[in-house]
């Protein structure tokens, strides 16, 4: 038959697809357990590469730094981007339409550009000092639109007359905030935070510019160990933590998630 | 009921709402008397639902005055107005149980946890949902939803009850089982009931008193019978289902009984049986179903009696609807009759046979302009 001939095809392009997006992280997972350092080639099973991670207090520094700015942008951003969403939904006001678009802008603009945007503006006009401030603000004004897109995405399918329900019930605005707004938007504020947590802990390109000295985040060892270290084959341990950890925090999250929709 | 009997429960004084380009609600005057069920009934858009949104303070007005218990309520956040809605679509706490969300009000009054209990407990008694406490909206059925959601404002002994349509999205049986069901609790409770809605077959059965709304003015206020018996507006009778309408002058008036000509020459006696507000007399209207249809040679001597050809029968279950083309002077006049199903004989009635058509004078309902 016809239809199954095409749905069989559809099925192989659709193998393909995950082919290549599957395969070079398996090899990169495969390899991480191989003897010779130079990585091309496979010599032996081993171990000792993520024992030698683990002694490496500079790495270990960077992770942690790392899951510290991402944490830090993740609760920042998704707490203003949410706030944003539902101010941008739900109030009238004169434009509304263009100041809902150019929260596009941080997405659409060039990283390399936005990143020396963010380095001449920290350093020449808003003074603040590079590093942790510097790199968190970066992350959070790159990351937040995400947020405030997912928002107005789930804001579209809430029943609005809970609100109001909520008032007429002798609920004040905080209140109905706090008890029904933020419950109906839990999945919005959930899967902002997914989104945005990897994203802020990958980051590379903003992060470089505006990192300044002795702030080395993982990305950014990653990143010197490519072009100095003599051991390439490093690099795919530690890129097992990469995908690992982002992994975890999101299969944590989902489950919470599940928790609490009923 | 508690208060003076002489201050309505709620009264709107030219109350004045308008949207961009439209006036929603027009210069509207209403009281509505305490411990009574009062419907406002209207199609869709004539500002009803616009009008409940303002008594409930979830709607600005543009002009006017309302009043609860004879205080002016204009300022008065909808949190601290002491009347509670029931909505369209119910609007139940989707992340609460039945219990989070009947004692959600109270909570918010400050109640003491086990008096919130035990209110929460009686109000699920009264609407026999006993036992579904811990259970989530999505849990339960339609009708069952519709019951803690009047319970859930119930539970806060409002002055008055706003209900917007919350039978709209039931099935024709569950409505009927529903309407049933409110009208024994608001007499359980005597709280006053203030209930929008479009459908005229509800309004008729729960209404201690109905006014019927159209492009944001009130065209007819009264009880069932005389919203359904003696339409006063062309409007009223139409929106009623009174399928026979005719306009006309008044040629000729004895006493209470009149003569009203219309265009093509239609000649009808009717009786006014109410007092007039007003002469301007504009047309007459009848219900199809005080409409009697007779063999086409019989003559019972009387007003109102017209020949005609059935051009149209319509099975309705307990009843037909015909449609009788009178043999008029050339321009068509179409009578609706129905008749009980019982009573149709198969070669009598059918379309292309000739008949009479009769009604009583007395059975005519006068309408002004």
């Amino acid at each position: 038959m016809k239809s199954s001939k095409l749905g069989k095809i559809l099925m192989a392009l659709a193998m393909v697809g995950y082919i290549f997006l599957w395969g070079p992280i398996i090899v990169l997972c495969l390899y991480s357990f191989n003897g010779s350092p130079f990585g091309v080639k496979w010599e032996s099973f081993t171990l000792k590469w993520f024992v030698e991670l683990f002694h490496t207090p500079a790495l270990i520094e960077s992770v942690l730094r790392s899951l510290l700015i991402a944490t830090a942008t993740t609760v920042a951003a998704t707490v203003m981007g949410t706030i944003a969403g539902y101010g941008l939904y739900k109030y009238k006001f004169s434009g509304r339409r263009i100041l809902r678009m150019s929260i596009l802008l941080p997405i659409t603009v060039p990283y390399v550009i936005m990143a020396g945007a963010l380095l001449v503006y920290f350093t020449r006009i808003a003074r603040i000092p590079l590093g942790y401030p510097a790199i968190i603000i970066a992350h959070i004004s790159f990351s937040a639109p995400l947020a405030v897109f997912v928002t107005l995405g789930r804001m579209q399918r809430i029943d609005w007359s809970l609100e109001e329900a909520s008032i007429d019930l002798g609920a004040d605005r905080l209140t109905t905030w706090r008890k029904i707004t933020i419950p109906l938007l839990l999945p919005a504020i959930f899967a902002s935070a997914t989104l945005i947590f990897p994203w802020s802990f990958n980051d590379f390109t903003v992060t470089y510019f505006v990192a300044g000295i002795g702030t080395t985040t993982l990305p950014l060892y990653l990143y010197s160990m490519l072009q100095y270290s003599l051991k390439p084959v490093l690099i795919n341990a530690i890129s097992l933590i990469f995908i690992i950890t982002p992994t975890i925090l999101i299969l944590i999250m989902s489950y919470f998630q599940r928790q609490k929709q009923i | 009921m508690e208060g003076n009997e002489n201050i309505p429960c709620v009264e709107l004084r030219n109350l004045v709402k308008r949207f961009t380009d439209v006036t929603a609600v027009d210069h509207l005057n209403l009281k509505v008397k305490h411990g009574e069920v009062f419907s406002l009934l209207g199609p869709s858009g004539c500002g009803k639902t616009t009008t409940l949104r303002m008594i409930a303070g979830l709607e600005t007005m543009d002009a006017g005055e309302i009043l609860i218990e004879g205080r002016v309520v204009n300022d008065v956040p909808p949190y601290r107005r002491n009347c509670n809605l029931v909505f369209q679509n119910l609007a139940l706490f989707p992340h609460m149980t039945v219990e989070e969300n009947i004692s959600y009000g109270l909570e918010r009054q400050g109640l003491a946890k086990d008096e919130t209990r035990k209110r929460v407990g009686e109000m699920l008694e009264l609407v026999q949902l006993k036992g579904m406490e811990t259970r989530y909206p999505a849990q339960l059925s339609g009708g069952q939803q519709q019951r803690i959601a009047l319970v859930r404002s119930l539970v806060l002994k409002p002055k008055i009850l706003l209900l917007d349509e919350p039978l709209a999205a039931l099935d024709r049986k569950l409505r009927k089982d529903m309407q049933g069901e409110l009208k024994r609790i608001q007499h359980e409770v005597g709280i006053t009931f203030f209930y929008v809605t479009h459908d005229q077959k509800v309004a008729l059965a729960i209404s201690d008193r109905i006014a019927v709304m159209q492009a944001g003015r009130l065209e007819q206020v009264g009880i069932p019978e005389e919203i359904y018996g003696a339409p006063e507006t062309k409007f009223v009778a139409d929106f009623m289902g009174v399928a026979n309408i005719f306009s006309g002058k008044v040629t000729t008036k004895d006493g209470k009984e009149i003569q009203l000509e219309t265009k093509s020459g239609l000649r009808i006696i009717a009786v006014i049986n109410k007092e007039l507000i007003s002469d301007d007399i504009v047309g007459i209207c009848v219900h199809p179903e005080r409409v009697r249809v007779l063999p086409f040679d019989a003559d019972v001597k009387a007003h109102n009696q017209f020949g005609g050809r059935i051009v149209d029968m319509t099975y309705q279950g307990n009843f037909v609807e015909m449609k009788v083309c009178l043999l008029n002077n050339g321009t068509d006049v179409i009578i609706t009759a129905h008749l009980d199903a019982r009573l149709i004989e198969k070669h009598e009635h059918c379309v292309g046979k000739e008949i009479t058509v009769h009604w009583n004078p007395e059975s005519c309902s006068t309408l002004q302009g």
